[in-house]
């Protein structure tokens, strides 16, 4: 047992560094950060597949209290976005509060002592009186249930694991997924390997990325008035929350997104057949909306192939589609996504009277407004159930849950709250309403996404605009809490 | 036991098999005999097709599928058909009636079906397409195929066979399941849906070109010396499969598919003489007139493995 901070806080992605960040600036710093990897950056750190970028303009894709002037692109790059969560670390002096190379295995709630102990891979234990879980959601790749997975004796690739010292000159590479990442990698591939065959389960819609280089004007304009970048980060923003109108919601908007992606997909690819294999059956924003403008182009290089048969078996030598054919290949990149706990907590957490969260979420992750969970006092969640964006930047709702959680520890530090747990008739009802108003969603519109269990729940998004999810964190409700030892 | 799309996809996934599980050099291409050897050639080419043409048709069908379950059994059906046309291209290579990358031509009635079905198929309800898909299946798989695996002794042509059999009767058993849940609905909704189909142009064209090509290959089949009785008991069983099943018998789709398998199996009527005719009609149209084919059907390989 080491010491008993304020605050424990599990990650230092994103999520775990803007939470300290926050905390430090309002005065709290007896905080611990535990980190499993041995960097910061998280999804950011993990994902560094050739082509990797984000898919939300960079000026929107940061945090509102750290601007960033020089930011290279509209759409940054993995790496620069690696280095903007570097340079915070640096910035904000959050080294001194980091432990990497601390695995966390478990976290359990002891009621007597009111605090939190966090069991490490390690052996060691740590304690806070508050925790915030900031594990972030996209922290393990998920490899994909195909038959014969480990009979194959080629190179094996996750996107989210890339291996930087395979080199895929002349090479016959298969690319399993066209999903988020597998449209950044394809292009990328197409330039460097003799062959690249694409296996497509199910198309997702595209819409062209409008990316262009940050003129050295307009960075030094973001530098000398940061108004200005203000300004271009407002502009992106209102133009996101629009686009809520046929993302989130299923609407005639909706379709209008289809018609521009189908005319998108007519100006750039020629075959009809290649057209009618990489038209989605679903209304856009039911999956991710993939946003690339390279990956259309790239599909009709002579030395790519789309494959939609589906995959029969992954045998020692490559991949066998169910026409019988089997394909022979150097490696297999899996850019089969990140295994989301949508029923489920990547460790074991147990609350009050030794309850587990995940039992109680083995039908569905819940919680109040995506931060507290009733019978886990004083343990905070970022980028918990039903915070995820479908038409805006992650880090607006992550920045909110942080304003949110830091007003909640300090109520907890100025009032000497021992057991901070929410309500749960508060939380009952919350969820009812979040899930009554999914249904009128995109994502509620009959596919299957990651965003659903398999009962087709829906623990991950939000349905609504940006703005109302920032506005519901913007106070912590006493009264939504049952504190006991208040002073 | 009640049938159920989610088993029904396991055991499909469950007996998946390539090209490259069957020895395309082991003895027994010699087997043929040069009297069957041209007639065999143009059988298979037809055969080959006509599996391509089926494919696509599954691919339409999986877009009309009501459950995600039965859109993946139809997303299988349609590379299961093309690995088919795969296999029977394989063995045509083996028997030295294609060489290198050589490609049966499609005859003219295909091409039009071709046609037909990359402008048309994915509009067609699934009570059209899901009707005359195991209604084709029964007569190949039913007559045409089991005749030929009486006449060629050829070993490996009885085991590409015997998977494409296995095949087919899972491709019938989910058809025959789709036309009972189909005839299900209420009469009334029955009706109005089997009158639009039959007042579209597009299914009186399909008409146009399916009959003849039908007829076509019972002809040749025919020829090559399938008896008439061995025909009628294929389309029979079609017949009673779909009796069996009360809803199946209200789908006038069924009825109209059968009535229409009937005639052409019979030679002695003046239905045979008009699709014969439009079959020398079709042979005459000048092909180059409908451009470059689509590239569904350019997807053909013999090869078992792709380098």
């Amino acid at each position: 047992m080491t010491r008993t901070p304020s605050v424990l806080i599990i990650g230092a992605g994103f999520a775990g560094l803007g939470t300290a960040i926050r905390l430090l600036q309002s005065g709290i710093d007896d905080i611990v950060i535990l980190e499993r990897a041995d960097r910061v950056g998280g999804t950011w750190r993990d994902n560094t597949y050739p082509g990797a970028a984000c898919d939300i303009p960079s000026v929107l894709y940061s945090y509102s209290f750290a601007p960033k002037p020089d930011w290279s692109r509209a759409y940054s790059r993995g790496g620069e976005i690696q280095a903007y969560v570097e340079h915070l670390v640096e910035r904000y002096r959050l080294t001194e509060y980091i432990r990497f190379g601390v695995n966390v295995t478990g976290l359990s709630f002891d009621e007597h002592t009111a605090t939190w102990t966090a069991d490490t891979a390690g052996g060691e234990t740590f304690t806070g009186r508050t925790v915030v879980m900031a594990a972030g959601p996209l922290a393990n790749a998920s490899w994909p249930d195909i038959r014969g997975l480990d009979s194959y004796t080629g190179h094996k690739i996750h996107s989210a694991r890339w291996d930087h010292d395979y080199d895929m000159t002349g090479k016959r590479v298969a690319v399993i997924g066209t999903g988020a990442s597998a449209v950044q990698i394809i292009p990328e591939l197409v330039k460097t390997a003799a062959k690249v065959k694409v296996f497509q389960r199910t198309p997702g819609w595209v819409l062209p990325r409008p990316d262009f280089r940050h003129p050295g004007w307009a960075k030094e304009l973001f530098r000398r008035v940061p108004a200005t970048e203000s300004l271009a980060r407002q502009a992106w923003f209102w133009g996101h929350e629009a686009a809520a109108l046929g993302m989130v919601w299923d609407t005639p908007a909706t379709t209008a997104i289809q018609l521009i992606a189908k005319a998108n997909m007519r100006r750039q690819i020629r075959d009809p057949w290649t057209r009618r294999q990489l038209t989605p059956d679903f209304r856009a924003g039911c999956k991710r909306m993939l946003m690339t403008s390279d990956y259309y182009p790239a599909l009709q290089k002579p030395n790519c192939k789309l494959i939609t048969w589906p995959i029969a078996t992954i045998s020692p030598r490559g991949i066998r589609t169910a026409d019988g054919i089997e394909h022979e290949v150097d490696c297999i990149v899996f850019a089969t996504g990140f295994d989301v706990c949508k029923t489920g907590t990547p460790f074991p957490i147990a609350g009050r009277d030794g309850r587990k969260l995940d039992d109680e979420w083995a039908s569905g992750a819940y919680a109040y407004k995506s931060v507290s969970v009733s019978g886990y006092p004083n343990l905070f969640l970022t980028f918990g159930p039903n915070s995820g964006p479908g038409h805006n930047s992650a880090l607006l709702y992550m920045e909110s849950q942080i304003d949110y959680i830091v007003k909640a520890v300090r109520l907890i530090s100025s009032r000497g709250i021992r057991i901070f747990d929410v309500r749960k008739d508060r939380q009952d009802r919350y969820n009812a309403e979040m899930q009554r108003r999914l249904a009128a969603t995109t994502w509620n519109s009959g596919c299957s996404s990651w965003y659903l269990t398999a009962d087709g729940h829906n623990t991950t998004m939000f349905p609504g605009f940006a703005t109302q999810f920032t506005r519901q964190l913007a106070r912590v409700n006493l009264d939504d809490y049952q504190p006991v030892g208040a002073g | 036991m009640a049938f159920e799309y989610s088993d029904m996809l396991t055991t499909i996934k469950d007996k998946q098999w390539a090209l490259a599980d069957i020895d395309w050099d082991a003895p027994g291409a010699e087997t043929l005999t040069a009297e069957q050897r041209p007639r065999l050639k143009a059988f298979m080419s037809d055969l080959v097709w006509i599996e391509n043409v089926g494919a696509r048709g599954f691919a339409a069908l999986a877009k009309k599928a009501p459950t995600e379950d039965l859109k993946q059994i139809y997303q299988y059906f349609h590379a299961e058909e093309q690995r088919h046309a795969n296999a029977e291209l394989a063995l045509m290579r083996r028997w030295g009636m294609i060489e290198g990358d050589e490609m049966p031509m499609p005859n003219n009635n295909i091409r039009l079906v071709i046609e037909w079905l990359d402008r048309y198929s994915d509009g067609m309800p699934l009570s059209t397409l899901g009707t005359v898909i195991p209604a084709l299946e029964t007569a190949l798989d039913g007559a045409l195929v089991k005749f030929l695996l009486d006449e060629v002794t050829d070993p490996v042509c009885q085991e590409v066979f015997r998977h494409i059999n296995s095949d087919e009767s899972r491709h019938l058993a989910v058809g025959f399941q789709v036309l009972d849940m189909l005839g299900a609905g209420p009469m009334r909704k029955i009706l109005i849906e089997g009158a639009g189909t039959v007042m579209r142009p597009s299914v009186m064209l399909g008409l146009l070109v399916y009959s003849p090509l039908l007829t076509r290959m019972i002809t040749n089949i025919s020829a090559m010396g399938l008896s008439e009785d061995k025909l009628h008991i294929a389309i029979r069983r079609f017949d009673k499969a779909g009796e069996r099943s009360r809803n199946t018998r209200r789908l006038p789709v069924f009825h109209v598919v059968k009535f229409h398998a009937g005639l052409a199996i019979n030679h002695r009527q003046p239905f045979q003489f008009v699709a014969e005719q439009m079959g020398t009609v079709i042979d005459h149209l000048p092909m180059g007139l409908l451009g470059k084919v689509p590239s569904w059907s350019n997807e053909l390989t013999h090869e078992p493995v792709s380098r």
